[in-house]
């Protein structure tokens, strides 16, 4: 019985010696073959091609060559730039797991209670995982991917189920073990990123190690920002000397210098971008009126006074604008034959108690000066402000000074 | 007088040789064996009722670690019989590097398991280490393309999981001007060795008709003289497009399959060449587009089948419409193909079961699944 | 040697072994859900034979038609029918597709003779039956359990076996 085979033939194998040789000298002839690869293996293999030579890897020394398909144990990719995790607690990865070793609990909105694209905790078995690979095959946000790493023996058993805090890697790291890999899914797992980033309230998200910080950040932020567009003469109430060595001004020229220095590259891990004080890339002359205006508010708050919590120097091209307009209106009317108005030559608000009764006392001086009909000089000029100019305080000041120049009879003076 | 008695001594289940935790119940006589009953189960995983409790992908993993040793032979297997459950066809390109991976497979499974039987003579791991070294070149290929050196879980219902990585084809061919000389260098290290033909020839004979009594297959029955492959008889996938030979042996006995393997490496590798001329033109992708992993085939049943390196494996899936299987079973070659251990080895040495049990060529994953 | 498909093999069978044959009724393989579409029965195109018959139908698919490669004995548990159904898988020598008698016993009292006397082949084949699923081989010459040791109680591959927890391992596992 023998089967009709096509494109082949049936082969019975040959026994047996295919010469005739003395008996015994088969042997020396195979030991022919382990002479050549003795002899061999003194050199190092030179590749596939070849079966003679050494084909040890010294492993530790030489590091072990892993190809970029190769997966051992999952890990959760995070952003970089914004600290927010891919993950949106989908359970695909769960649902698929062979051994189901995946467990992870979705996160809820804290205030209305309601479902966010993140995930609350994330928990993997690396002792049951097979490294499969299935999760990082249907994750349809790219977050779960399989690491490379092979050396996770530990007497610990309990650390072999790891949970999210030790899960987060950056994709900087999976970009760098798996460029390719990663080269194929980086646009949509970044797109589908943003979209998850709009429907996550507050810190929700971000990786655990980054959320403290980040969290501190913007609340700094938003002190800043409510404090930015100063009050009437009024002290910013949360100055947020509370936390932080720096002021968020201080903060800013100090980035500015950064950025300064690295010539426009971002800072290493910057968690998040600075807001507005930083908005302007630096110029020494910009670097030079922050760090004045640095050292005028150590000097303010040493004096005892309320922290300015107004913007240094180039605080915002707006506020400059203005400051350059009051000093334009100022000169204009000055040119113009009225009575000088003192205090806008002296821009420099009086944003500290003290400047501030300068300033008065310039309005008035200059009130007198105006209904004594002197052109008087611009002596509240020689004030200087000992506090960091304030545009919004000196345009203030020099609209009060043009009503007293209008007004040069007025007995009730600005004030 | 003196009185001879026989004597029930347990060979295994701890044992170097019995590749894998293997247990024979040998009644000797001296030296010579009167009976021997094969007991295994140390390795009972269970594996066919954890899958009734998987889905069908979910089993793909499970399947690697049936035949340990090669992978990528169960993975086709299983995907085999779920694909015809379902109806997924497979694209050209995947059908080519399906059978490019079960090939090298195949080229593997024989150099390691001759390196065994080799040491099994007692020829200390020569063969042995130079098998594994080629070895090494194939599991590095399979690392690259699927991830893994052994469990690769590859295959997937309709191809592959991903394609072929760039540098995989020009390694290949390197690989393959390497593989003459591989064999050519085992044939001369061994085939006219007079130590391995006095410990072989002669020695655990199977005769054709006992063979197929016992439902042997593989290169088992083949070394029987019974040139039963399944590649030709019931060809799946495409291998009815490649020219390549069936080895028979004519006495069955350790020797011929010893012989068999060695000829069925240098046939593995005439396909791989035919592949590697062919796969360029291959049309489609890796996978079928179309086809959905997470499958919920019809009520019905099917029985899909390979010819692995070890004999015909074989998955009986019974669906009944849901997404898990109702039924899967498993039609293992080793396990089968140790109901004759007992006959083989009745009459010789104790010495020589082991060689015998090594030129079976089993892994105690697919005997106790 | 012809190759049969699995009608003609039925025709064949009804005709030179009769009373083998039986109807091949289709089956409820789960339990069919409350609500929502029902799933089909199965159908299947192979022969059912009589169990006791299975011994003459097997030697004649070797004898007469050549189909002397035992390939599979597989068992299903159909809970929902209260039957075992065995498959015996045979091929051709010279190659060609399956040819698959199936013959279905009760749950209750599961024997079957066994084929291992007429075709050694069968041996570990109802022997892993026996072990899995409790269906005794009469006339089996050495039918113990394969997998499970000996003093092992159950059948762990019945449908009604306890997926978790059970005397051996507790109920906690």
């Amino acid at each position: 019985m023998s089967i009709q085979i096509e494109r082949g033939a049936i082969v019975a194998v040959a026994r047996g010696s295919q010469r005739a040789r003395l008996p015994g000298m088969a042997m020396v002839d195979s030991m022919g073959v382990v002479w050549k690869h003795w002899v061999e293996s003194f050199r190092k293999n030179r590749g596939f091609s070849d079966i003679h030579g050494t084909f040890t890897q010294e492993y530790p020394e030489e590091p072990a060559k892993i190809p970029e398909a190769y997966r051992n144990m999952p890990v959760l990719l995070y952003d970089d730039e914004t600290g927010h995790e891919l993950c949106t607690s989908c359970y695909q990865c769960a649902r698929i797991c062979p051994p189901q070793v995946i467990h992870m609990t979705q996160a809820k909105d804290p205030v209305t209670g309601k479902a966010v694209p993140a995930v609350a905790e994330f928990v993997i078995e690396y002792d049951a995982c097979m490294s499969c690979g299935f999760c990082a095959e249907v994750c349809p946000f790219d977050s779960i991917k399989m690491d490379q790493v092979f050396e996770l023996s530990t007497d610990d058993r309990p650390s072999l189920t790891v949970f999210k805090h030790d899960l987060g890697r950056p994709i900087s790291y999976y970009a760098g073990i798996a460029p390719n890999l990663w080269a194929e899914a980086k646009e949509s797992a970044l797109k589908k990123l943003q979209n998850s980033i709009k429907r996550r309230p507050d810190v929700l998200g971000i990786a655990p190690h980054l959320t403290e910080k980040i969290a501190a950040r913007r609340r700094e932020l938003a002190a800043a920002a409510a404090a930015a567009p100063p009050p009437v003469a009024a002290p910013p109430a949360d100055a947020p000397a509370a936390a932080k060595k720096l002021t968020p001004e201080e903060k800013a020229a100090k980035l500015a210098a950064m950025r300064a220095g690295k010539g426009a590259t971002p800072a290493a891990p910057a968690v998040e971008a600075p807001a507005a004080p930083a908005a302007e890339p630096a110029s020494p002359a910009d670097e030079k009126a922050a760090k004045l205006a640095a050292i005028r508010a150590k000097n303010a708050a040493a004096k005892g006074d309320v922290a300015p919590a107004a913007p240094a120097a180039p605080a915002s091209p707006a506020d400059e604008k203005a400051a350059k307009l009051a000093a334009i209106r100022a000169k204009n009317a000055a040119a113009k034959g009225e009575v000088a108005p003192a205090a806008p030559v002296a821009p420099a608000a009086p944003a500290s108690p003290a400047d501030e009764k300068a300033a008065k006392l310039a309005a008035i001086r200059a009130k007198n000066a105006a209904a004594k009909g002197e052109v008087a000089p611009a002596a509240p000029a020689a004030e200087p402000p000992a506090a960091p100019l304030d545009e919004k305080a000196a345009r203030l000041a020099a609209i009060r000074a043009k009503n007293a120049a209008k007004q040069p009879d007025d007995a009730s003076g600005p004030e | 007088m003196l009185k001879t008695e026989e004597l029930q001594i347990n060979i295994g289940p701890q044992h170097p040789s019995t590749h894998g935790v293997f247990r024979m119940l040998v009644t000797v006589d001296g030296e010579t064996i009167m009976d021997l009953k094969p007991v295994f189960g140390y390795l009972h995983r269970n594996h066919e009722q954890i899958a009734e409790q998987n889905t069908y992908l979910q089993n793909m993993p499970y399947t690697d670690r049936l035949d340990y040793f090669n992978s990528m032979a169960n993975n086709h297997a299983y995907a085999l019989a779920v694909e015809k459950l379902v109806g997924i066809e497979v694209p050209e390109r995947a059908e080519y590097i399906r059978v490019l991976m079960v090939e090298l497979t195949r080229i593997l499974n024989h150099a390691g398991a001759l390196g065994f039987l080799i040491n099994d003579m007692g020829m200390w791991q020569t063969q042995l280490a130079f098998g594994m070294r080629e070895r090494e070149k194939i599991l590095d290929l399979f690392e690259s393309a699927s991830g893994a050196r052994l469990m690769c879980n590859y295959f997937r219902f309709g191809g592959v999981a991903r394609d072929l990585p760039a540098d995989f084809m020009p390694r290949l061919a390197d690989l393959l001007k390497a593989m003459p000389g591989f064999v050519d260098e085992m044939e001369r290290l061994l085939r006219d060795n007079e130590i391995l033909m006095q410990r072989s020839e002669g020695i655990g004979i199977l005769p054709r008709d006992l063979a197929l009594a016992y439902s042997v297959t593989g290169p088992v029955l083949r070394g029987s003289g019974v040139a039963y492959d399944v590649r030709k008889a019931e060809p799946y996938s495409i291998y009815d497009r490649f020219d390549f030979d069936v080895p028979v042996g004519s006495v069955g006995d350790v020797y011929d399959r010893f012989l068999v393997r060695v000829e069925e490496m240098r046939q593995s590798r005439r396909i791989i060449e035919q592949i590697v001329a062919q796969l360029p033109d291959a049309t489609g992708s890796h996978i079928n587009p179309k086809a959905r992993q997470n499958v919920k085939p019809p009520v019905g049943d099917v029985y899909g089948r390979v010819e692995s390196p070890k004999g015909e494996l074989g998955f009986y899936l019974v669906s009944d419409g849901s997404g898990k299987p109702y039924r899967y079973k498993v039609r293992a070659p080793s396990f089968i193909n140790l109901t004759p251990l007992g006959d083989m080895c009745r009459g010789y040495k104790v010495a020589d079961v082991v060689v015998i049990l090594g030129s079976i060529d089993i892994v105690m994953g697919e005997v106790d699944r | 040697m012809p190759r049969l498909n699995a009608e003609e093999l039925r025709a064949r069978l009804s005709r030179d072994l009769p009373g083998a044959v039986l109807a091949n009724t289709p089956l409820q393989v789960s339990a069919p859900p409350a609500h929502g579409p029902q799933p089909a029965k199965l159908t299947s195109a192979d022969t059912l034979v009589d169990p006791t018959q299975i011994v003459a139908a097997a030697t004649y698919l070797r004898d007469t038609l050549g189909y002397a490669f035992l390939s599979d004995i597989a068992v299903v548990d159909y809970l929902v029918e209260d039957i075992f159904e065995l498959v015996y898988r045979f091929y051709n020598v010279e190659g060609g597709p399956a040819l698959a008698l199936k013959i279905r016993v009760p749950r209750d009292v599961p024997e079957v003779p066994s084929l291992t006397p007429a075709w050694p082949g069968a041996n570990f084949h109802e022997r892993e039956a026996f072990d899995l699923y409790g269906i005794t081989f009469i006339g089996h010459p050495f039918l113990r359990r394969i997998y499970m040791w000996d003093e092992f109680e159950g059948f762990p591959m019945r449908k009604d076996f306890p997926r978790q927890g059970d005397k051996y391992i507790g109920e906690d596992e």
